[in-house]
């Protein structure tokens, strides 16, 4: 899960984390009532899970209040990559020529098998950036997963990074920062900038903050933050049912099958075939015709997908299940695009003479995933042909 | 032969009495493999279809002399289940679940790695995990300590199968089932972010094995473990070595059911794994049933 900036520095605060004071506005008049509190310039930020919100003009200084209200005016409502900006946070602003910028960040790292620290005295900018142009600017060290970050080795990485100020201060924002990604199993973190001022303190102005999934269990508090409107509506459907489920864009084709490595190469076979996958549906294994019911169901209402490529290795989950929860689908008129199907293994024959008794040419099984997904992609390839031959006509 | 597991070895269960352990304990006695014992902690002392179950990973090996163990233990749990089977001396410990956090598995795998290296330091036999979200190992015709269906190996044979996915491993095997080749060892060491043992792991064990002519490595987006292996076969094999990847066609940025399976900035992309195969003269099959083809072809080499 992606924590907006307000809610990951909320956390680092927690951990006693020396960070940039900002407030949470929803509309104009509580940006400028801020900055009215404040009394001094500030930043409007929009609060978005998508990265460059900078240069899509999502972040704006303001020197006086009514330049905030302006500003909050201009980035609340504001469109971002597709994401519709619902708030901003306000922060006092920072003479950042009166200090300097540094980078740090922990991520998991299945190289080392742990976390890795990076540092980098050059803060403020894209770290992706830096490691493409000047990878050896960034300091990298792996954290001991039992033990945490120490001080002496956040001293250690601070000099090497080159970090000008007061060492112990920013070496025990390290060590709170690496307590924070193991207590809140982060999957990433970054302060960036870390601004270091001219006494030297460290000061967290921006932060980036992913939580594992799998260990949303034991972070109940922060369920609320979950923000369903971010996610696309079939994602939200989908988690309902506990599919993973990824929608993907500009595709034609839905596809589903058991396990996250069929369902990979499915996509692969998909785009193989001349067409574009429209999303990636694991409905896990063992799966029961009510499953398969609800997956297809699911497919179906994304308007971008014109047939769907089921692709099922059946070792405990049984073709004839598939085909009656892709039968029953059917007959209640859920089903109204081309099945297109490739069941191997477990009750291949009974799922056969079940589709040969309701015979219909919407729901079509071959032996091998070629045939089928070159099937799928022939049926979608042609919808999607004539819906846009019918646009031309509009026009 | 084969590796890790075979007709000789002693397995105990970790959660046989949870719906997963008990179907699964069926199907890897019905396989031929020696299912000894389970273990449910507060159900010691109960007997489950002919197993006894035991509150403890050492009472068990104490009992019956076990040396793997087999994890069905839900997420929150597994971690610690995989640290009670290593302190308690099991030597391959092998974690189905899947979602265990990861901070869990850097935790678990870190500290099996130390008892691993204490116990070889001490002339003992070591330490190794498998997985986790992993569909275990199986040896063709001796033993399975997995969730593989058991119908798709009928053939024992001399091709090794290591991989990040359960379900294409089962497409893999099947193939070379059907082919005629048949399997030696297949290994599927999960697609978790942090696991116990990678391919570069599981290679020198095939490069040693009798029983093992080539192997089939089944990639896929995400990580570096591809490219790791490519190292090692370049340096230190003289066996064949086939490779597929999977998601080659996924977008970046999005994590492909998998909790691995995703390509951040320019890591873990199909290209940068393609191109260590290519350095590694390792060839990449564009589809499954082309792994066939480029095993036959390496073998009449």
């Amino acid at each position: 899960m992606k924590l907006h900036e307000y809610q990951g520095k909320e956390i680092l605060r927690q951990f006693g984390v020396n960070v940039q004071e900002g407030r949470i506005a929803k509309t104009p008049d509580e940006v400028r009532q801020i900055a009215r509190d404040y009394g001094d310039a500030v930043v409007v930020k929009a609060q978005v899970h998508v990265g460059g919100r900078g240069k899509a003009g999502g972040v704006k200084f303001s020197p006086t209040p009514d330049k905030a209200y302006e500003n909050g005016e201009k980035i609340l409502g504001m469109d971002i990559k597709g994401l519709t900006v619902n708030k901003v946070l306000v922060t006092k602003a920072v003479d950042i020529d009166a200090g300097v910028e540094y980078y740090i960040g922990m991520i998991v790292d299945r190289n080392v098998q742990s976390f890795t620290l990076m540092a980098s005295a050059e803060g403020g900018v894209d770290i992706e950036e830096v490691a493409a142009e000047t990878p050896e600017k960034i300091v990298h060290y792996r954290v001991d997963p039992i033990t945490g970050l120490r001080p002496y080795e956040a001293r250690d990485v601070a000099i090497r990074a080159g970090f000008k100020g007061n060492l112990n201060k920013i070496a025990d924002m390290m060590v709170k920062l690496s307590q924070a990604a193991l207590a809140r199993d982060a999957v990433l973190v970054e302060i960036n900038p870390l601004f270091v001022d001219a006494s030297g303190t460290p000061l967290a102005l921006d932060t980036k903050f992913e939580i594992d999934d799998n260990a949303m269990y034991r972070h109940k508090d922060l369920a609320d933050w979950r923000e369903m409107e971010a996610e696309h509506p079939l994602e939200i459907e989908a988690s309902k049912y506990g599919f993973a489920y990824v929608k993907l864009d500009d595709g034609n084709v839905g596809v589903l099958g058991n396990g996250a490595g069929i369902v990979m190469t499915s996509l692969d076979v998909v785009n193989r075939a001349g067409a574009k996958p429209a999303n990636f549906l694991d409905i896990g294994g063992g799966a029961k015709a009510e499953i398969v019911y609800n997956a297809v169901k699911l497919v179906s209402k994304d308007t971008d997908v014109k047939a769907i490529f089921i692709n099922i290795f059946g070792g405990i989950t049984r073709a004839d299940e598939v085909a009656k929860g892709v039968i029953q689908a059917l007959q209640d008129g859920i089903l109204t695009k081309p099945v297109r199907m490739r069941i191997a293994g477990t009750a291949e024959e009974e799922a056969k003479a079940l589709l040969a008794e309701v015979n219909s040419p919407l729901i079509q099984m071959y032996p091998n995933m070629f045939d089928a997904a070159a099937e799928a992609a022939k049926e979608a390839n042609a919808a999607s042909a004539a819906a846009s031959g019918k646009t031309v006509e509009n026009k | 032969m084969g590796i890790l597991v075979n007709k000789d070895s002693k397995v105990i269960v970790q959660g046989m009495t949870g719906r997963e352990g008990a179907s699964h304990s069926r199907a890897m006695k019905e396989f031929g493999t020696q299912v000894v014992a389970g273990v449910t902690p507060g159900k010691g002392g109960m007997d489950f279809e002919g197993w006894p179950i035991y509150n403890s990973v050492a009472e068990a090996k104490e009992a019956t002399g076990a040396n793997v163990s087999i994890i069905f233990v839900p997420p929150a749990g597994a971690a610690d289940a995989v640290l009670e089977a290593a302190h308690a001396g099991i030597p391959l410990v092998i974690l189905i679940t899947e979602g265990v956090p990861t901070v869990d598995m850097m935790r678990a795998v870190q500290e099996v790695k130390m008892l691993d290296a204490q116990s070889r330091e001490s002339g003992g036999e070591g330490v190794r995990l498998i997985g986790g979200n992993c569909p275990g190992l199986v040896t063709n015709g001796e033993a399975k300590v997995g969730i593989m269906p058991n119908k798709i190996y009928t053939k024992p044979g001399r091709i090794g199968l290591i991989s990040r996915s359960g379900t294409l491993t089962y497409e893999a095997a099947k193939l070379l089932n059907d082919a005629g080749m048949g399997t030696s060892t297949t290994v599927g060491i999960g697609g978790d972010p942090v696991i116990g043992t990678t391919f570069a792991d599981v290679l020198p064990m095939f490069e040693a094995d009798e029983g093992t002519d080539a192997i089939v490595v089944i990639g896929e987006i995400g990580g570096a473990d591809e490219e790791a292996a490519a190292e090692y076969i370049k340096h230190n094999m003289k066996k064949p070595v086939v490779a597929f990847i999977s998601g080659r066609s996924a977008p970046a940025g999005k994590r492909m059911g998998h909790a691995g399976a995703i390509i951040m900035g320019n890591v873990g992309t199909p290209e940068s794994k393609l191109a260590a195969f290519a350095d590694a003269n390792v060839p990449v099959a564009d589809t499954m049933p082309e792994i066939i083809d480029l095993v036959k072809a390496a073998l009449s080499k």
